[in-house]
């Protein structure tokens, strides 16, 4: 079968990044970097676009590196009761949960559990733990997207959304 | 001859006190229940708006050995046709090509679905408080790993006995770049498995089961036999038998959460995201399969979507759950519309994008363009004649070096993909119900084509995060993609995918590569 050796699999940006990643070495540094990259690349609220087509590629290595660091450098009780950013996985549950039952709109309560995922998402948070958490979360915001799901006009949820409506309607598109 | 004291006492004992011979499976059932745990404080692991009652009961009360037996008594029938009678038949070789080549997705793809169908009944197992309930969708896990290896095997039979085997030994590797299967993947695993515990159940039983596995599996098997498929009818009936327990399950799942107050507030509009979901794959990608991957016509897509579908499903299965305050969706009538025109549409683009699948598709004869314009008045003088003009420019010849695809790009008809369902369409072509709509939001461009997917992606943005194959492969010409993605056979060189059935004047890699099709996003052309 024809091969390309630069095509979607590989290409310099994921080259780049698989030499940074073999640079971590202590686990509070790949913790950090991991977080960064998710609030950058990740979600629709990502602050940037450029790695679109190779962060979920990217995301998994550096879930992979850290889960290594976790396995090395902490000890068999701290993997089940720590998370790699040291803290108390029982703490971080009940802080986010608390933040998100305080929440007043949807929109309020998506961006904390957006952001939940994107600084505790495993390898950093246990995975019991995050689970849970994130099912609490969950279903506070189901419960809030649910409420009343067609009583704004789509108009006016564009405008919530704050969308830029560039094009409506079958005719020929502007170029 | 005498017999000992001993036997005797024995002999009598037994007349006076005889141990029952058998015992009814209900009564077998009622004693396995006082076993039970105790899960009215179980706290699953999924999230859900809604509270399912400690005290729901299982309509079929089966338990696991009297499972067994059944489910092996139909394997052994099944396996049994299949290995001895249709081999030595031949039935594997006998179908219409066309037909053969749309088994090619519909087994592949229904595979899928049961593969997700496991992961969502166990879902739904951790996620009920009433053991009935559970052992309810237990029996259902089992069904579909069942389903999982009937599909697998229709693939594996049709790969050995059929003569075009490519596309049924592998397909799963093109999953990159075939334009069906990010929707595919929209209904059958994230429907499935993503979200609330109590929508995913909805969205599998409620709709997938209850109304799109009678078109998918049943009517399927008359189109099959139609066109000379008996390997189908075998394997897909013996599926569809199971299927009304999981609708049972769906059934109870609604009435597990009747009482609780957030059914009042969050069910119909499950219901109604949910039916969209699905029918907005469904209705165009089985019409599509059914009328133009066959020769032998059975009925238009439109009588079969209307009588099971709007009336059986909308009407009598929904009808009987109005009690427990649940509506026909509202999306139902937008969903009529496209059962007449959507799957043409599809089939269009399919047709132009053919070298991205992993299936041969053929233009529709003289006699089959009959037929769609005596079904569809009109037809002709939108699809009709674009099909004509693709032949006259040599869109079968690998020769021509003309690909569909550039007449669209040529002619100003945009394809773009819903973000939501990830159905590609066209607007400038489409006479199905929805409308292009693009946004702008942080930074990024997205393509809807109703009204119902943009409320979806407006309301839950990060859950329609998948790109399209134009975003993906941008910029670059169509030969790499496909090399790229696995859409060649096992000689390196010639297309999985072809647009024709016939043995001969097979396109290659290089004929794709003469031809110079580049990919490009549309949404940056706005």
């Amino acid at each position: 079968m024809a091969t390309f050796e630069k095509g979607i699999h590989d290409n310099p940006t994921r080259q780049a990044w698989l030499k940074k990643i073999a640079a971590l070495q202590k686990l509070a540094d790949a913790t950090k970097v991991i977080q960064d990259f998710r609030v950058a690349n990740t979600s629709p609220f990502r602050t940037s676009n450029e790695l679109d087509l190779d962060y979920l590629w990217i995301e998994s290595k550096l879930e992979q590196k850290v889960a290594v660091l976790k396995a090395q450098q902490l000890s068999t009780a701290d993997l089940l009761y720590k998370a790699t950013t040291g803290e108390d996985p029982a703490q971080v549950e009940k802080h986010w949960v608390d933040r998100i039952n305080a929440a007043k709109t949807k929109y309020e309560a998506e961006k904390i559990h957006v952001e939940f995922r994107q600084l505790y998402k495993p390898p950093v948070l246990p995975v019991n733990v995050f689970l849970r958490t994130d099912a609490r979360l969950g279903s506070r915001l189901m419960e809030l997207r649910n409420d009343d799901y067609y009583g704004t006009s789509l108009e006016d949820l564009r405008k919530e959304r704050g969308v830029r409506v560039v094009h409506l309607g079958n005719g020929k598109a502007a170029a | 001859m005498p017999i000992s004291a001993a036997t005797k006492a024995a002999t009598d004992a037994h007349a006076l006190h005889r141990a029952p011979a058998s015992v009814s499976p209900q009564e077998v059932h009622k004693w396995m229940q006082s076993f039970n745990w105790e899960f009215s404080k179980n706290k699953t692991k999924y999230p859900t708006k809604y509270h399912m009652a400690n005290d729901t009961k299982e309509q079929f009360k089966l338990i696991a050995k009297e499972y067994a037996r059944m489910e092996s008594a139909k394997d052994e029938r099944q396996f049994g046709t299949l290995l001895d009678g249709m081999t030595r038949l031949g039935a594997g070789n006998r179908m219409h090509p066309k037909w053969g080549e749309t088994m090619k997705v519909a087994s592949n793809f229904l595979e899928v679905g049961e593969y997700n169908a496991i992961a969502a009944s166990a879902m739904l197992w951790d996620s009920a408080t009433a053991a009935e309930q559970k052992n309810g969708y237990l029996a259902q896990v089992m069904d579909e790993i069942r389903h999982t290896n009937q599909c697998a095997f229709v693939n594996h039979y049709y790969s050995k006995h059929y003569h075009d085997p490519a596309g049924h030994n592998d397909a799963r590797r093109t999953r990159a770049i075939g334009p069906l299967w990010k929707g595919m993947k929209r209904v059958f695993a994230d429907g499935f498995i993503s979200g609330d515990a109590v929508e995913c159940s909805i969205n599998l039983q409620l709709v997938g089961e209850a109304c799109f596995t009678n078109p998918l599996i049943v009517a399927i098997t008359e189109w099959a036999s139609a066109n000379g498929d008996e390997i189908t009818p075998t394997v897909f009936l013996s599926i569809e038998t199971d299927e009304l327990r999981h609708m049972a399950n769906g059934y109870q799942t609604v009435v597990s959460i009747a009482n609780d107050p957030a059914a009042q507030k969050y069910l119909n509009t499950d219901l109604n995201n949910a039916f969209w979901t699905q029918q907005k794959y469904f209705t165009p990608v089985l019409g599509m399969l059914f009328e133009y991957g066959s020769k032998f016509k059975v009925e238009p897509w439109v009588k079969t979507w209307n009588r099971w579908v709007y009336e059986d499903w909308g009407g009598i299965w929904i009808g009987r759950l109005g009690k427990y305050g649940v509506q026909s969706p509202p999306s139902l009538r937008d969903a009529k519309q496209d059962a007449y025109w959507a799957h043409h549409d599809l089939a269009l683009i399919a047709y132009a994008l053919w070298p991205t699948g992993f299936f041969r598709l053929a233009l529709p004869d003289q006699e089959e363009m009959q037929w769609f314009e005596a079904n569809y008045p009109g037809w002709y003088d939108h699809y009709g004649k674009i099909y004509e003009e693709w032949k006259a420019l040599g869109c079968e010849d690998p020769k021509s070096g003309f690909i569909p695809f550039q007449w669209l790009l040529k002619n100003g008809h945009e394809v773009y993909v819903d973000r939501v369902s990830q159905v590609p369409f066209c607007p400038s072509l489409s006479k199905s119900a929805g409308s292009l709509r693009i946004h702008e939001y942080n930074g990024r461009k997205y393509s809807f084509s109703d009204d119902w997917g943009e409320r979806m992606w407006l309301t839950e943005p990060e859950r329609y995060e998948c790109q399209s194959i134009f975003e993906q492969y941008d910029g670059r010409e169509l030969s790499e993609i496909i090399a790229e993605g696995h859409g060649l056979r096992s000689d390196g060189k010639t297309l999985i995918g072809q647009p024709h059935v016939r043995g001969t004047d097979l396109w290659t890699l290089e004929d794709v590569r003469r031809a110079g099709v580049v990919c490009s996003d549309p949404l940056k052309r706005h």
